[in-house]
Order: C-alpha cells, then sequence, then structure tokens
C-alpha cells in the first residue's frame, strides 16, 4: 500500500464509519463497538504513517493533489510535514480513548452521538492534513457543526447559551479570515499571475507591511479566538463546562491545538513581516495568558472550568514558543500542543468520571477522595503532577524547551536593547509558579481531607476506565522521557518554520 | 425551444386532460412529466452543444443558457411534488396548481433567452400572472386574499416601472435589444439615468431588496407552503435572471457601484437580523431571501467575468436548500401552524429524516463549508474582491454573520429542545419526501463536485 494512500484512508475512515454506524444503529452496545473499532484502526494506521514518515526529508510526505475546483486553483490537496504528523498522530490516538471515555457517560441518542464523533474526528483529521487554504478552511469549519450537535444535544443545564456562544465566537474570526484568504490569493494571482490555494504557493506571495498586516489580523483574529488567548477566551470555559466529559475531550485534546497549528502553519510563516513587527504585542498577549489564566484557574469554584483556564495558560506557552523563533522554543511549542492534548484529555477524562458518580462540579463538594477510590486517586496525582510539569513528564519537555528558547531567542532588530522581551520571559515562568499553586490546590482539596462527597460509597474506576488512563499516562511518559523521536521528527519542519518567518516577503519595490 | 414547447405542450395537456375527460388525479403526474422532460431537454441540449437563434435579436439558446434554464426548470418538481399537502382535492385546487405553476415556469424559461427587452417583460409577466392565483388558491387561509393583493400590487408597481424604464431607453437608444440597457447604462444624460435606475428599482422590488421588502414577509406567510417554496426560490431567480441579461458584458462603474452595494448590503444586514425575531419559518425565510437578494445582487459589482456562473451557482444552491426545508417540513392539520418555530421543536425526536434534511437546508443557507452554500457565497465575495470592493466585500461577509444565528436557532430547536406537539401524517408526505430527497441529491452534488457544475454554467 503507498504512503499516499494510507493518509487518504485515516483521513477518511471516520466517514466510512458513519456508513458503518448507519447498519447497526439499533444496538447501542454495536455502535460504540463500531466506532471505537473505527478509530482504533485509525489510530493503528496513523501509527504506521508516523512510523514510516522520515524526519530528515524536508517538506511533505504522503502528499496527494488532485484538482477540485480547477478554475479557482481549488485543489484536493493533503499531506503532512514534522508537524502535522504528530498532531495526526494525536487526533488519532485520542480518538479510541474519546470513546471508551464516553462508554457509559452518553445515555441519550447514542448513535447520532456517535455520528457526530466520527464527523468531528474527520474534520480535525482533514484540517491537520490538508494543504490547500480552501480545503483547510472548509475542514477548519466543518469541525463547528458535530461541536455544536455535541455540546448542544449532550451537554449540561446552560448548553444552549454556551454552544451558540461557541459557534458564534468561533465562525465571527473565521468570516474575516475568510475575506483575508479570497484576498490573498487574489493578491498572489495580481502578483505572480497563478490562481492557487496551495499553502506551498501562497508562502510565496510577496505583499507590503501594510497589507500584511490587515491580513495577519483577520488570520490571526480567528485562530486566537481558537486557541483562545486572553481576552477572546470567554467562551471556552462556557463551553467546557457544560460540554458532556467526550465533548471537553475532544475540544482540551485536539480542537485548541486547531488555533496554535493555524499560526504555525499559516498565520506567521504566510505575513512574516507582519509577524515580526507585531511579536511585542502578540507575545504579550500570550504571557497575559499564561498568566492571567492561571490566577483565573486558581480561583475557580467549578472543577472543569479549573482545567479549562489551566488550558488557557498552557496554550499561552505554545505561542511563547512560537514567537521566539528559537529552535528550541519552536520545538518546545510543538511538544507542549502535544503534550497539552494528552495531559488536558486525562483530566477531562478524569473530571468526567467523578461527575459520573457524584453528579456535582463544585470543589467544595468534595474531598478524601483518595481514600475512598484509591486508583482514582493515584492516576488524578499523575495528571496533576504531569499538568505542573514534573521532570519525566511531558508537560516539563515542553514548558522547559518554550522558556529556554524564550530566554536565549534573538529577537527581532526592533526590539534590541529593548528589555520587553526579558521581561515577559521573567514573566512567563512565574505561570509555571501560578500552574503548581492551582493544580496542587485542586488535588488537596479534592483527594485529600475529610471526605465530604454525598454518594457513598463511592465505585472505584472500572477496568475500562484505568485501561483509558493507563494508556495516557504512559503516553505521558514516554514523550516526557524519550522527547527524541517526536523532536527528530518535527527538527526540520521547525526550521523550516523559523526560515519562513525570518524571511522577509516585503516586495523589492515596496521595501 | 424544445424545453419550452414540452412545458406548453404540458400545458395544453392539463387543460384537455382535466377538462374533457374530468380525470383530476391526472394533472399531477402529467405537470411532473412535461417539467421533468423539459429539463432533461434542456439538459440533453445543452450536451450535444446546441446553439440556436429561433428568434434572432429576440430569443437565444446556448449551452450555458439552456443548463441555467433546465436547472431552473428542474427545481421546480420539488415544488410540484410537495403540493400534493395542500393542493390534494378538487375545491383545494388540484388541478390549478399544476396548470398555473407550470405556465409561471414557462415565462420563467423565456428570461435566461431573451435577447430583447421585449421578450424579458413578457417572461417576467408570464411568470408572476400565474403567482397571484396560486396564493389565493389557498382558500382556506384568511391571510391569502390579503397575501396576494400585496403581491399583486407591488409586482404590478414594479412591472410599470420596469415597462416605464424600458421605454426610456428604448426612446433615447432606438432599440429594443438588451444591449441597449448597456447603452444607456454608459450614457450619462438624465434621460438614461433615469432609466436605468427605473429598471433597477423594479428589479429590486421584484427580488425583495431593502427598502423594497416589505410586501415579502407578509406575502409569503400568507400563501401555502408549496407556493412560498416557489416565490423564494424561483420567481426570485426570475428577477436575477433578468438583471443578469441586462447587465451581461457589463462592467459596473461609477454612481451604480452605490446603488449596487449600498442597497443589498442593507438586505444583507437588515434581513438577517430581522429574522431573527421571526415566529414561523416561513417569515424567516422571507427575511433570509431578503439577505440572499442582497448577496446574489453583490455579485454585479465589478466586471462581468464569471457573474453569470456565480449568480447561477448561486441560485441553484440557494433554492435547492430552501426547497429542501420546505419539502421536508412536517405535516400538521394547521397550516398556520405548520410552519411556527414551536412546532419545529424536539423535531429530531419525532421526525429525524425530516429534522436532518431542515439542518442541511439552514447549515447551507447559512452558509457553513462544506454545505454548498458556503462555495456558492465564495464564489460572490471572490468576484467583489476581484473587482477591488473590499470593504464591500468584508462588510458583506460581516453582514452574512449576523444571519448565522438565526439558522442555528433552528438547528437548535429541532434537535435540542424537547417535543411539544404530536407526529402528523398525511397522504401527500411520501411525495414531499421525494422532492425533498431530489434536493438534497443536488446539494450533495454542488458539495462534491462544484467544480465540475460550474465548468457547465
Amino acid at each position: 500500500m503507498s504512503d499516499a494512500l494510507l493518509l487518504n484512508l485515516v483521513l477518511f475512515l471516520p466517514l466510512a464509519g458513519v456508513a458503518l454506524l448507519a447498519l447497526v444503529r439499533a444496538n447501542a452496545v454495536a455502535v460504540r463497538i463500531t466506532t471505537a473499532v473505527v478509530m482504533a484502526v485509525q489510530f493503528v494506521m496513523a501509527a504506521l504513517l508516523y512510523a514510516h514518515f522520515d524526519g530528515g526529508v524536508a517538506g511533505l510526505q504522503f502528499a496527494t493533489s488532485v484538482p477540485w475546483i480547477a478554475d479557482w486553483g481549488v485543489s484536493y490537496a493533503i499531506g503532512l510535514d514534522g508537524v502535522n504528523i504528530l498532531l495526526v498522530l494525536l487526533t488519532a490516538f485520542l480518538g479510541p480513548l474519546v470513546v471508551l471515555g464516553a462508554w457509559t457517560s452518553i445515555e441519550k441518542d447514542i448513535t447520532f452521538f456517535h455520528v457526530n464523533v466520527l464527523l468531528l474526528q474527520f474534520a480535525m483529521m482533514g484540517a491537520f492534513v490538508a494543504q490547500d487554504l480552501f480545503l483547510f478552511y472548509v475542514f477548519w469549519e466543518a469541525m463547528l457543526i458535530p461541536m455544536f450537535l455535541i455540546i448542544g444535544i449532550w451537554g449540561g443545564a446552560r448548553r444552549s447559551y454556551a454552544t451558540v456562544k461557541f459557534v458564534l465566537y468561533t465562525a465571527f474570526g473565521s468570516i474575516l479570515m475568510l475575506a483575508a484568504l479570497i484576498y490573498l490569493v487574489w493578491a498572489l494571482q495580481q502578483s505572480g499571475g497563478v490562481v492557487s490555494f496551495a499553502f506551498s504557493d501562497l508562502m510565496r506571495a510577496e505583499l507590503p507591511l501594510n497589507v500584511q498586516t490587515t491580513l495577519l489580523a483577520a488570520f490571526a483574529l480567528s485562530f486566537a479566538i481558537k486557541v483562545p488567548v486572553v481576552p477572546l477566551h470567554t467562551w471556552l470555559p462556557d463551553a467546557h463546562v457544560e460540554a458532556p466529559t467526550p465533548g471537553s475531550v475532544i475540544l482540551a485534546g485536539v480542537l485548541l491545538k486547531m488555533g496554535t497549528y493555524g499560526f504555525m502553519k499559516l498565520g506567521f510563516p504566510l505575513f512574516p513581516d507582519a509577524t515580526q513587527a507585531f511579536t511585542p504585542v502578540l507575545m504579550t498577549l500570550a504571557v497575559v495568558s499564561i498568566v492571567y489564566g492561571a490566577c483565573l484557574a486558581l480561583v475557580q469554584q467549578d472543577i472543569k472550568k479549573i482545567i479549562a483556564y489551566s488550558s488557557i495558560s498552557h496554550l499561552g506557552y505554545v505561542m511563547l514558543g512560537l514567537l521566539s523563533l528559537d529552535l528550541a522554543g519552536i520545538q518546545g511549542a510543538i511538544v507542549q500542543m502535544v503534550s497539552h492534548g494528552l495531559v488536558a484529555a486525562g483530566l477531562f477524562l478524569l473530571v468526567g468520571m467523578v461527575y459520573e458518580r457524584c453528579h456535582t462540579r463544585e470543589l467544595s463538594a468534595y474531598g478524601g477522595l483518595a481514600r475512598q477510590i484509591p486508583v482514582y486517586g493515584v492516576f488524578f496525582v499523575i495528571f496533576t503532577l504531569a499538568s505542573v510539569g514534573l521532570p519525566t513528564t511531558s508537560g516539563f519537555t515542553g514548558e522547559f524547551l518554550v522558556l529556554l528558547g524564550a530566554f536565549t531567542a534573538a529577537w527581532p532588530q526592533h526590539l534590541d536593547g529593548n528589555n520587553l522581551p526579558l521581561i515577559l520571559s521573567i514573566t512567563a515562568v512565574t505561570g509555571v509558579v501560578l500552574g503548581a499553586l492551582y493544580m496542587l490546590r485542586f488535588a488537596l482539596t479534592f483527594l485529600f481531607g475529610p471526605a465530604k462527597a454525598p454518594h457513598q460509597p463511592l465505585m472505584d474506576l472500572s477496568a475500562r476506565e484505568k485501561s483509558v488512563l493507563a494508556i495516557l499516562t504512559v503516553s505521558i511518559f514516554a514523550l516526557g522521557l524519550f522527547p527524541d523521536s517526536a523532536l527528530r521528527k518535527t527538527e526540520l519542519a521547525a526550521k523550516t518554520y523559523q526560515q519562513l518567518v525570518s524571511t522577509s516577503r516585503i516586495p523589492a519595490n515596496a521595501r | 425551444m424544445l424545453p419550452e414547447h414540452l412545458l406548453l405542450g404540458g400545458m395544453v395537456l392539463l387543460l384537455i386532460v382535466t377538462l374533457i375527460s374530468g380525470a383530476r388525479g391526472l394533472a399531477l403526474p402529467i405537470a411532473l412529466l412535461s417539467v421533468g422532460a423539459s429539463a432533461v431537454a434542456a439538459f440533453w441540449l445543452a450536451g450535444t452543444g446546441f446553439t440556436a437563434q429561433p428568434f434572432p435579436g429576440q430569443f437565444s439558446v446556448s449551452p450555458g443558457i439552456l443548463i441555467t434554464k433546465g436547472a431552473l426548470i428542474a427545481l421546480a418538481l420539488p415544488v410540484l411534488l410537495m403540493s400534493r399537502t395542500d393542493f390534494s382535492t378538487a375545491e383545494r385546487g388540484e388541478i390549478e396548481f399544476p396548470l398555473l405553476l407550470v405556465s409561471s415556469l414557462y415565462g420563467m424559461s423565456l428570461l435566461p433567452s431573451a435577447d430583447s427587452a421585449l421578450v424579458l417583460f413578457l417572461g417576467l409577466e408570464m411568470m408572476s400572472i400565474p403567482v397571484y392565483a396560486l396564493i389565493v388558491l389557498a382558500f382556506r387561509r384568511p391571510q391569502a386574499a390579503e397575501s396576494a393583493l400585496k403581491y399583486l400590487v407591488l409586482s404590478g408597481a414594479a412591472s410599470a416601472t420596469f415597462l416605464m424604464g424600458l421605454s426610456l431607453i428604448y426612446g433615447t437608444t432606438g432599440s429594443m435589444g438588451i444591449e441597449a440597457f448597456a447603452q444607456a447604462l454608459a450614457a450619462s444624460d438624465l434621460l438614461s439615468r433615469t432609466a436605468v435606475v427605473l429598471v433597477l428599482l423594479a428589479l429590486f422590488l421584484k427580488a425583495a431588496v431593502v427598502p423594497f421588502h416589505a410586501w415579502a414577509p407578509d406575502t409569503y406567510e400568507g400563501a401555502s407552503v408549496p407556493v412560498t417554496a416557489y416565490m423564494a426560490t424561483l420567481s426570485k431567480a426570475a428577477a436575477l435572471m433578468v438583471a443578469v441579461r441586462l447587465f451581461s458584458g457589463v462592467t459596473v462603474s461609477g454612481p451604480l457601484v452605490e446603488l449596487l452595494a449600498v442597497l443589498p448590503l442593507v438586505s444583507i444586514v437588515w434581513g438577517n437580523i430581522a429574522a431573527i425575531r421571526q415566529g414561523s419559518l416561513r417569515r424567516m425565510i422571507a427575511y433570509s431571501s431578503i439577505a440572499h437578494a442582497g448577496y446574489l445582487f453583490y455579485a454585479f459589482l465589478g466586471n462581468a467575468d464569471g457573474r453569470l456562473e456565480a449568480v447561477t451557482f448561486y441560485l441553484v444552491v440557494y433554492s435547492a436548500a430552501n426547497l429542501l426545508a420546505f419539502a421536508a417540513l412536517p405535516a400538521h392539520p394547521d397550516d398556520a401552524v405548520r410552519d411556527r418555530m414551536e412546532t419545529l421543536d424536539g423535531l429530531f425526536h419525532r421526525d429525524p429524516f425530516a429534522a436532518s434534511l431542515i439542518a442541511i437546508a439552514m447549515l447551507s443557507l447559512a452558509g457553513l463549508p462544506p454545505f454548498p452554500g458556503f462555495t456558492a457565497k465564495f464564489l460572490i465575495f471572490r468576484n467583489v474582491m476581484a473587482a477591488g470592493y473590499n470593504t464591500y466585500a468584508v462588510l458583506g461577509l460581516v453582514g452574512s454573520f449576523l444571519g448565522l444565528y438565526f439558522y442555528l436557532r433552528v438547528v437548535q430547536r429541532m434537535f435540542m429542545n424537547n417535543s411539544t406537539v404530536t407526529a402528523h401524517t398525511s397522504p401527500g408526505m411520501a411525495l414531499a419526501r421525494v422532492g425533498g430527497v431530489i434536493c438534497l441529491l443536488a446539494t450533495a452534488v454542488l458539495t462534491i463536485a462544484p467544480g465540475w457544475v460550474l465548468a457547465r454554467i
């Protein structure tokens, strides 16, 4: 089997899964098993892709490109580079775990739920493999609909408000991105005569600084809402709190990476001069997100909100790493994306498991869980420590590399003699301390002290729950102890990104 | 003129069969057959690359025109299929509906081919007059007469304005050909300017562009569901076809840009905002169609390249989505309650298939990818940007964002609310579903292979 075919299969497998669900729709157990099997097969295939991916080759691998709407230069172009491959692997890895985690938490409209999960998986996978801006946009927007339904149908009491807020926020960003991408393609056509939406062609577009700035603003708004960067983050806690557990896991595990992925793959490389010019602003926002997210996490009473705000903080590091343009920082950002995907998914699963047992998310209603359900407690501590960034866990690798990059980075020339980068880097470090503070507070009230949980006695984790968490735990330590494999695969992609963003793309006559 | 002949034949046959033999049940099958055959003939002729000028200077056909014609005619099939729910018995217009619809369709089928103002006017009137009667056909609805009267007066005013404009153009240029309109556009004398503005106002009235939109919500609400579906889609398409013919080859510039950009922009914004508060699907679709008229007229900014493709593609996508929503609308003994928002609550649990069809229609109308409404909107805004009107493009896109909310509300009601009404069935529902499935297939083709479709327009 050719590798390009394998990637196509990985992409379209969830759609085939939807067709399969149509056959077994009456039987809930069959629906769950079918979905889990489809997702597992997808993961195996993605792992094969990862194994075959050659870190020593720059550029795309497993690529396919077929004209789709030829007159407009739109093609069905997919392929993987060192960054995409990790995110594809992460998405495929979390897929089966989401289904397993949702086994008992979803009780109504089971078939339709799994259809939505599969469609969401298809759209997310598509956004990560697309190498054509039109195709990317289609997948990017297509993610909204299944997520809208997942939160809106299976969510909590205020689901209606949360789901509309989620869609309106993200769609508003996308509308401006749409305008920008149409303009970008038109500008490319004006300068080079090529009508194309292919990433590789767009990266050649030369634009004056003011145009770059406007377009970057439009792209950045869309991606920043998705990340989310403070002050565009307010949809996230609502969406997380109201989403059902599997929805939260997908949202935190994969969807939030869309924003940072968008910045890395499109936003910054397409408009390098504007990015350089706005680095201080963007960096400040990233650091504000780190600290502000952590501060808010510190005072939350709702256990889901704690993790939601901590996500805002953790993704701030990714932004910081990407903006540092330092190889270590960029690599750290990539690792942090994957690491946050694993850790946040695990934490939301843990919260979901305890919610299923006690039906409350109030932190004050809990206490002493470690004694009542010790296995749960062990897993909770592991994920807490990974979130804090304890060495040997993936969280440490990511944050360490990002901060290393931030301190050693060669900041843009116009920042020479300016203390801003140093101040921001030091401020970012306080995020680590605050992170330790809120997670330990959370663990302390949650697991220790007098038992308060209203439902006695509590059942400890089932075999299914244990295995889901064990798989995630292994992956967190694997990435923390042996980040080399991942770093080797991403190194060239990080260098390409670094080079693209460092090279001016203002046309010669406008300099 | 084979497609037109087939429609005409259908009309004659309908009259003969139903009046002489009294076989009322045959009316719908005959209409379906003639409309279907006409659409197939148009597509088939287009496939053979047929080009002709049966009446030089008046009426011409080419493959592109035939495709447009075929698509518009084919979209009448779902309208006919969903008519059984409302027009099922003799006293409820079992014969009249198919007859009037085919007559109206005949008028519309002239429009894409029209080369002279005379044929345009004839086509437009032949299309509109049967619609007045179609609205009143919903006997049992108290608002039907009011609704029809509103449409009659407004549409009559539009026709008069249109005719006045055309006669001024004839007076200044001495020509009835459609190229006379382009000449009038280029001229700067007061008479030509007045003529152009009068023609445009008439088109805005017909297409319900703000501030000439007030008739649409009331008329749509008063008519029966199939008639509303027909008015919201095909009769809007007719007005746009007239505009496309008149503007063919014309690059819009000068003060006309403001007229062609500002009013449609206001339409987009106002239509989308007003739609939010509507309590019935028909009124909501009416306001949303006001917004869609705005997008469609946006296509006229800038030069003519790609305008026909953009407008035709948009019209087909938009019509397919609207017809899909109306065809899937479940039956209810009280027509006035049938499309109330409350009736849609929890539809997914009563009738998952209908709810899914309506949801797809709403998402396509909202312009969310991957549904073809997105591709259609993309095509239009791409033309606007390529013409250099970036500000208008961005404003229009932001305006279209306003519409997202009420389309999503419908989806939300169907999927997330609890059902308050019980399911009803009606003998016509199965046929209407067939119409819905046709629209679904069209939507699927437009989603997966927009490039294939566009290459053929």
